[in-house]
């Protein structure tokens, strides 16, 4: 006989995912049945919060969709947070999770593990929470998630599985994968409609956001024939290679690219959601525009908040750059100077660069020229945020956005390391964050991979700290012991260095790189950068 | 002298009793920390929002007054959101203050740092209420609700968010608590039945739950008036002395106990709600006719159902049922139920295991080491599986195994929690090596605070239950046998220091320095080690 939670295990191979992250439970143990004799990796976090970061740095470096295992209650409370962070920049993630038995469901009984309603809790976390009833439904429900993983926008799906809907014979459900629905493209109408707008331009902008991460050909297709400059949010870095003479570089923060936001005539927006945490986070108000928008977003909802647009075009943003691109002559845009634009733009922000933070990532980029860093939110991540530039995207990814939530480098670096075997994997973390997640540094010592865990001490929580100076409060609370992180890395199984000087760093950083298994280095802000960014 | 809203809170809530806060603050709460400064109340940080709430829970654990969070929005209410379940699931008061983004932005999807659909929505299944303040005049209203709900029922979890705006706000009054109504007296009729039923009967059992905890006395003298055995859910463990000669201890594991339960022509359950997790058993052996004490109306008709309800508060409705009793015949009286019950003790001690006798080897040496008021939290680990039977607990409120959600890693914030509000007790965490990893980061919390805390981790190198779990079904042994870090330098790196222990005597030994130590100290002991077995 063959379970449900065999034939899913079967059926999340058919949809080509290799990694679950899970701890398994009493309730969850029948999804491991059919584990031993499969393709699927098991990865065992130290608490689940560190499932859901690993799945997320998995997809953010990779663009893999992994799954996670999760037991009912607990298990789920401790994923919100990941799924939060996920969702809110639009990170697929597949969650299947137990649930107490189907005709216990919402009784109140007082059973293990027991919520009156998990999936009311998990759906402001999610795109979807679904209760399997009947194994019969699961096909559809995993081809649901892939529709909207793939032609939609993304984010966390989470699948509750009642116990004994897991253990439910399932020898006759079809595992033939269904063919995947085709993303939407933008309609020709609209297309016509931004190409009129876009042949007045004299002074185009594009911006491009996490959306247009798979874009990267298409995107600078457009904005060559357009002659425009490029400013990518935090998500977007790298779509358009930093060396390309139309990328700005920087962040829709920066004053020099809020100017050039206000000033221009037709401002060309792929897959960003024109968020305050990209666009306002020095808080000097809403994002000022004079000129015309158009807007690609493949969320028909997110095309009409915050900002609003002339010409929405509801699509993939691959799709809408292709038929965008076709439109236009090679000498489209005339007289929009958008080199000369983008070269000032990337003068001026290389003026306002900070060169203590400057050195310390050039040190990285030396020492590690196609390193992959997963960063968290803390005072070099605020840096890298306007500073640090790609040459690829998914090579830079944070958590100081969006959901803005502490803890997540260690873990997601972990998730990106496992999808990237061959490349080096930074995770750049504060000493405040590193307390939040620390356990998983034994997990990434358990699976032997060598991911470079880089811990910013500043012995404290520095941005709060600066923030209660700022506003004239006590400092309550800021000021936290900090564990001896060399003692705690190898405490936990990583090979654990200072570095105090550039030098050491750049050793340190190759060193890390030859080994079978994790390191920690710890920098302290002291030796590197004085005051904050 | 006006007040911003958040310096106003800490004010109101220091007049209703609080004394101590637990969060760690950004920047949308800083409000609520000038608040703090101008009053007596102290801020402890913890090193992830989950040890904020399971804190607040083992603070409201040992005194019956609600434990306060005060906490970021997004993730630091996800963080939180396993200790608010845990709280939720075992009716522990307890007070959730968060910031929420600003009120123009709520439900608007603009992207805005820390951003949810609906923050209330994520905490509505795991608190009495959660709500959304709009303005600072609904806050004494609010903050009073919250209070009868700890005190005047059945007690849980309450969430206020307060968007940062509103926080801001001037307030002129000078907000004061409101009186809160006593708990529901029990009506007479239904005393006077469950009292004739109980005195005409030939057999009758207790079972007590948390529902009970400040009903000891009443309780006792229930039992020796009726002389009938009790039996205490996980959450009743200690209301009767566990030595008392009428008590069989907690769980309802052993068949024995189970057998004496089944027998029972009526079962007097007070304040429990009978459930899986109370005493392991899916379907208790209740064959009798049951009578239930509760404070909450639902209880009545659940798995069990009442036939004869008695709403109201337990201390109350023993108190009335001693006195309905007093002129009755009571038929248990004579019967020789002391004898009984020791024939049902020496049965249940031949029910352990090898392991359990282990674990029993290091609970007699930890019983014998300690006071009878002091405190124990266990975390969901076997060794408090078999505690829960075989842990001598004498007085209510000294063992702690929170078995109804059943999240790992609750062991060591919980004894923060009631370290902090008992800081003359000895107060001892009882983790499993895996369980431990959860929340290991709060060893730098203790160490902060300088709280005396033996945490005593029983070392299997597994996820032991769940291993067992697959075992026994025949499942591969996947992601159950996690790798442990090197817990005497792990203890060492975040400052306190970490024993081995392989005899008695040196555990004793170990032990009593580590109660004579200001801070935590990690003690190990290792399944099959010679002297355990
Ligand atoms: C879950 C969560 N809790 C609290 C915050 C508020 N917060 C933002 S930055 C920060 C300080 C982090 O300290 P650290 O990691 O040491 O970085 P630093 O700013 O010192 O470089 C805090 C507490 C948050 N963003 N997320
Ligand atoms: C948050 C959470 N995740 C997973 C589980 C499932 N679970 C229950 S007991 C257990 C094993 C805990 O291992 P350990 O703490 O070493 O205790 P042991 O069973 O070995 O005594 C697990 C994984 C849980 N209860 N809570
Ligand atoms: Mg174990």
């Amino acid at each position: 006989m063959k379970t449900c939670g065999e034939v899913l295990v079967e059926l999340l191979d058919g949809y080509g995912i290799d990694t679950v992250f899970g701890i398994p439970g009493v309730h969850t143990v029948e999804l491991y049945r059919g584990l031993d004799n499969c393709k699927l990796r098991h990865v065992t976090p130290r608490h689940e919060q560190g499932a859901g970061f690993m799945a997320d740095g998995f997809f953010r470096s990779s663009g893999r969709v992994a799954a996670c295992f999760i037991i009912t209650g607990p298990g789920m409370t401790n994923i919100v947070t990941a799924m939060g962070q996920a969702l809110a920049d639009s990170i697929p993630m597949l969650v299947i999770s137990s649930v107490n038995h189907t005709y216990k469901l919402a009784m109140g009984h007082g059973e293990l593990h027991e919520l009156p309603n998990q999936r009311n809790l998990i759906s402001g976390v999610s795109r979807f929470s679904h209760t399997l009833m009947r194994p019969d439904e699961l096909p559809e429900l995993l081809a649901r998630a892939f529709a909207i993983f793939n032609c939609d926008r993304p984010g966390p799906v989470h699948i509750e599985i009642p116990i004994d809907v897991i253990t439910a014979k399932a020898n006759h459900i079809d595992i033939k994968i269904p063919s995947r629905p085709y993303a939407p493209s933008a309609s020709a109408a609209a297309i016509e409609a931004a190409i009129e707008l876009l042949k007045t331009a004299k002074r185009p902008l594009i911006i491009v956001g996490g959306g247009a991460v798979n874009a990267s050909d298409e995107l600078i297709g457009v904005a060559e024939k357009l002659d425009s400059p490029v400013v990518n949010t935090v998500n977007a870095k790298g779509v358009i290679p930093y060396s390309h003479p139309l990328a700005i570089g920087g962040s829709p923060s920066s004053t020099i690219v809020r100017d050039e936001i206000r000033d221009a005539d037709v401002v060309l927006a792929v897959g960003t959601e024109f968020g305050e945490t990209d666009f306002d986070y020095f808080y000097l108000g809403g994002t000022v525009r004079n000129g015309k928008l158009i807007r690609v977003d493949i969320d028909s909802a997110q095309l009409t908040r915050n900002q609003k647009a002339d010409v929405a075009i509801c699509s993939d943003a691959t799709l809408a750059l292709q038929m965008l691109q076709q439109r236009m002559s090679d000498n489209f845009g005339k007289d929009t100077d958008g080199v000369g634009r983008a070269k000032n733009m990337r003068v001026l922000l290389k003026e306002s660069r900070n060169s203590g933070y400057e050195s310390f990532f050039s040190v990285i980029r030396s020492a590690l020229p196609d390193v992959i860093i997963a960063g968290d939110s803390t005072q070099p991540v605020y840096y890298a945020w306007q500073h640090y530039e790609t040459e690829f995207p998914r090579a830079y990814f944070h958590s100081a956005s969006g959901f803005g939530t502490l803890g997540y480098a260690i873990p997601s670096a972990i998730g990106a390391k496992l999808a990237n075997p061959s490349r080096p994997v930074i995770g750049l973390i504060g000493d405040g964050a590193v307390q939040f997640t620390a356990g998983e540094l034994a997990s990434a010592a358990e699976l032997g991979v060598p991911v470079i865990f880089l811990v910013w001490n500043n012995h404290g929580y520095g941005e709060i700290k600066r923030a209660m100076i700022n506003g004239n409060l006590p400092q309550i609370g800021v000021d936290i012991h900090t564990p001896d992180f060399l003692g705690l890395g190898k405490a936990m199984g990583c090979e654990s260095v200072r570095a105090q000087n550039l030098g050491q760093l750049e050793t340190e950083l190759q060193l890390a790189s030859t080994r079978q298994g994790p390191s920690l280095i710890e920098v302290r802000q002291e030796d590197f950068a004085d005051g904050y960014v | 002298m006006s007040k911003s809203c958040g310096e106003a809170l800490m004010h109101l809530l220091e007049a209703y009793g609080v004394t101590t806060v637990f969060g760690i603050p950004g920047e949308h709460t800083l409000e609520l920390y000038r608040g703090i400064e101008k009053s007596n109340v102290r801020a402890i940080t913890p090193r992830n929002e989950q040890g904020a709430s399971f804190m607040a829970d083992g603070y409201a654990r040992v005194t019956g007054e609600p434990g306060v969070c005060t906490i970021i929005t997004g993730p630091g209410v996800t963080n939180a959101a396993t200790g608010i379940g845990q709280a939720y699931a075992d009716s522990i008061p307890m007070l959730v203050i968060s910031s929420a983004n600003d009120s123009p932005s709520l439900g608007k999807g603009w992207g805005r740092l820390h951003e949810t659909s609906d923050l209330c929505a994520i905490t509505r299944p795991i608190t009495a209420f959660s709500t959304m303040v709009h303005d600072p005049s609904e806050v004494p209203e609010l903050i009073a609700q919250a209070f009868t709900v700890f005190r005047s029922g059945r007690p849980r979890p309450v969430h206020i968010a307060i968007p940062i705006d509103v926080m801001e706000m001037p307030v002129a009054d000078n907000w004061q608590p409101y009186k809160t109504p006593a708990l529901p007296i029990p009506g007479k009729d239904a005393i006077d039945e469950a009292a004739s039923t109980l005195a005409q009967c030939e057999s009758s059992v207790i079972m007590v739950g948390g529902g009970a905890q400040h009903a000891s006395n009443e309780v006792v003298r229930l039992a020796e008036c009726l002389n009938v055995g009790v039996i205490a859910s996980n959450a009743g463990k200690g209301i009767v002395s566990d030595d008392h000669v009428l008590s069989l201890g907690g769980g309802v594991i052993s068949p024995a106990v189970q057998n004496y339960l089944a027998k029972a022509e009526v079962v007097l359950a007070i304040g429990t709600e009978l459930g899986e997790a109370d005493s392991f058993i899916y379907d208790l052996p209740v064959n009798g006719k049951v009578i239930r004490i509760d404070i909450d109306p639902a209880r009545f008709s659940d798995a069990f159902p009442a036939s004869i309800a008695i709403l109201g508060d337990s201390q109350s409705a023993c108190t009335q049922l001693l006195a309905a009793l007093e002129n009755q015949d009571i038929r248990t009286r004579s019967q020789n139920t002391k004898a009984e019950l020791k024939q049902v003790r020496i049965q249940q001690n031949t029910d352990y295991t090898d392991v359990e006798r282990q674990h029993i080897r290091l609970l007699d040496a930890l019983r014998d080491e300690l006071a009878d008021d002091a405190v124990v939290m266990g975390d969901i680990a076997q060794l408090v599986y078999t505690g829960t039977a075989a842990f001598k607990a004498r007085l209510p409120k000294t063992w702690f195994y929170p078995a109804g959600f059943g999240t790992l890693g609750c062991a060591l914030p919980d004894a923060i929690g009631a370290k902090l509000a008992r800081p003359e007790k000895t107060v001892v965490a009882l983790v499993g090596d895996g369980g431990f990893m959860f929340t290991v980061n709060e060893l730098a919390t203790a160490v902060e605070e300088g709280l005396s805390i033996p945490i005593i981790i029983w070392h299997n190198h597994s996820y032991a239950m769940i291993r067992d779990g697959m075992v026994k079904r025949g499942i591969p042994e996947i992601g159950v046998n996690p790798v442990a870090p090197d817990f005497i330098k792990l203890a060492d790196a975040f400052g306190c220091p970490g024993f081995n222990v392989s005899s008695e005597d040196e555990f004793r030994t170990v032990f009593r320095a580590a109660c004579e130590h200001q801070g935590p100290s990690l003690i190990i002991a290792t399944e099959n080690d010679d002297w355990l077995t």
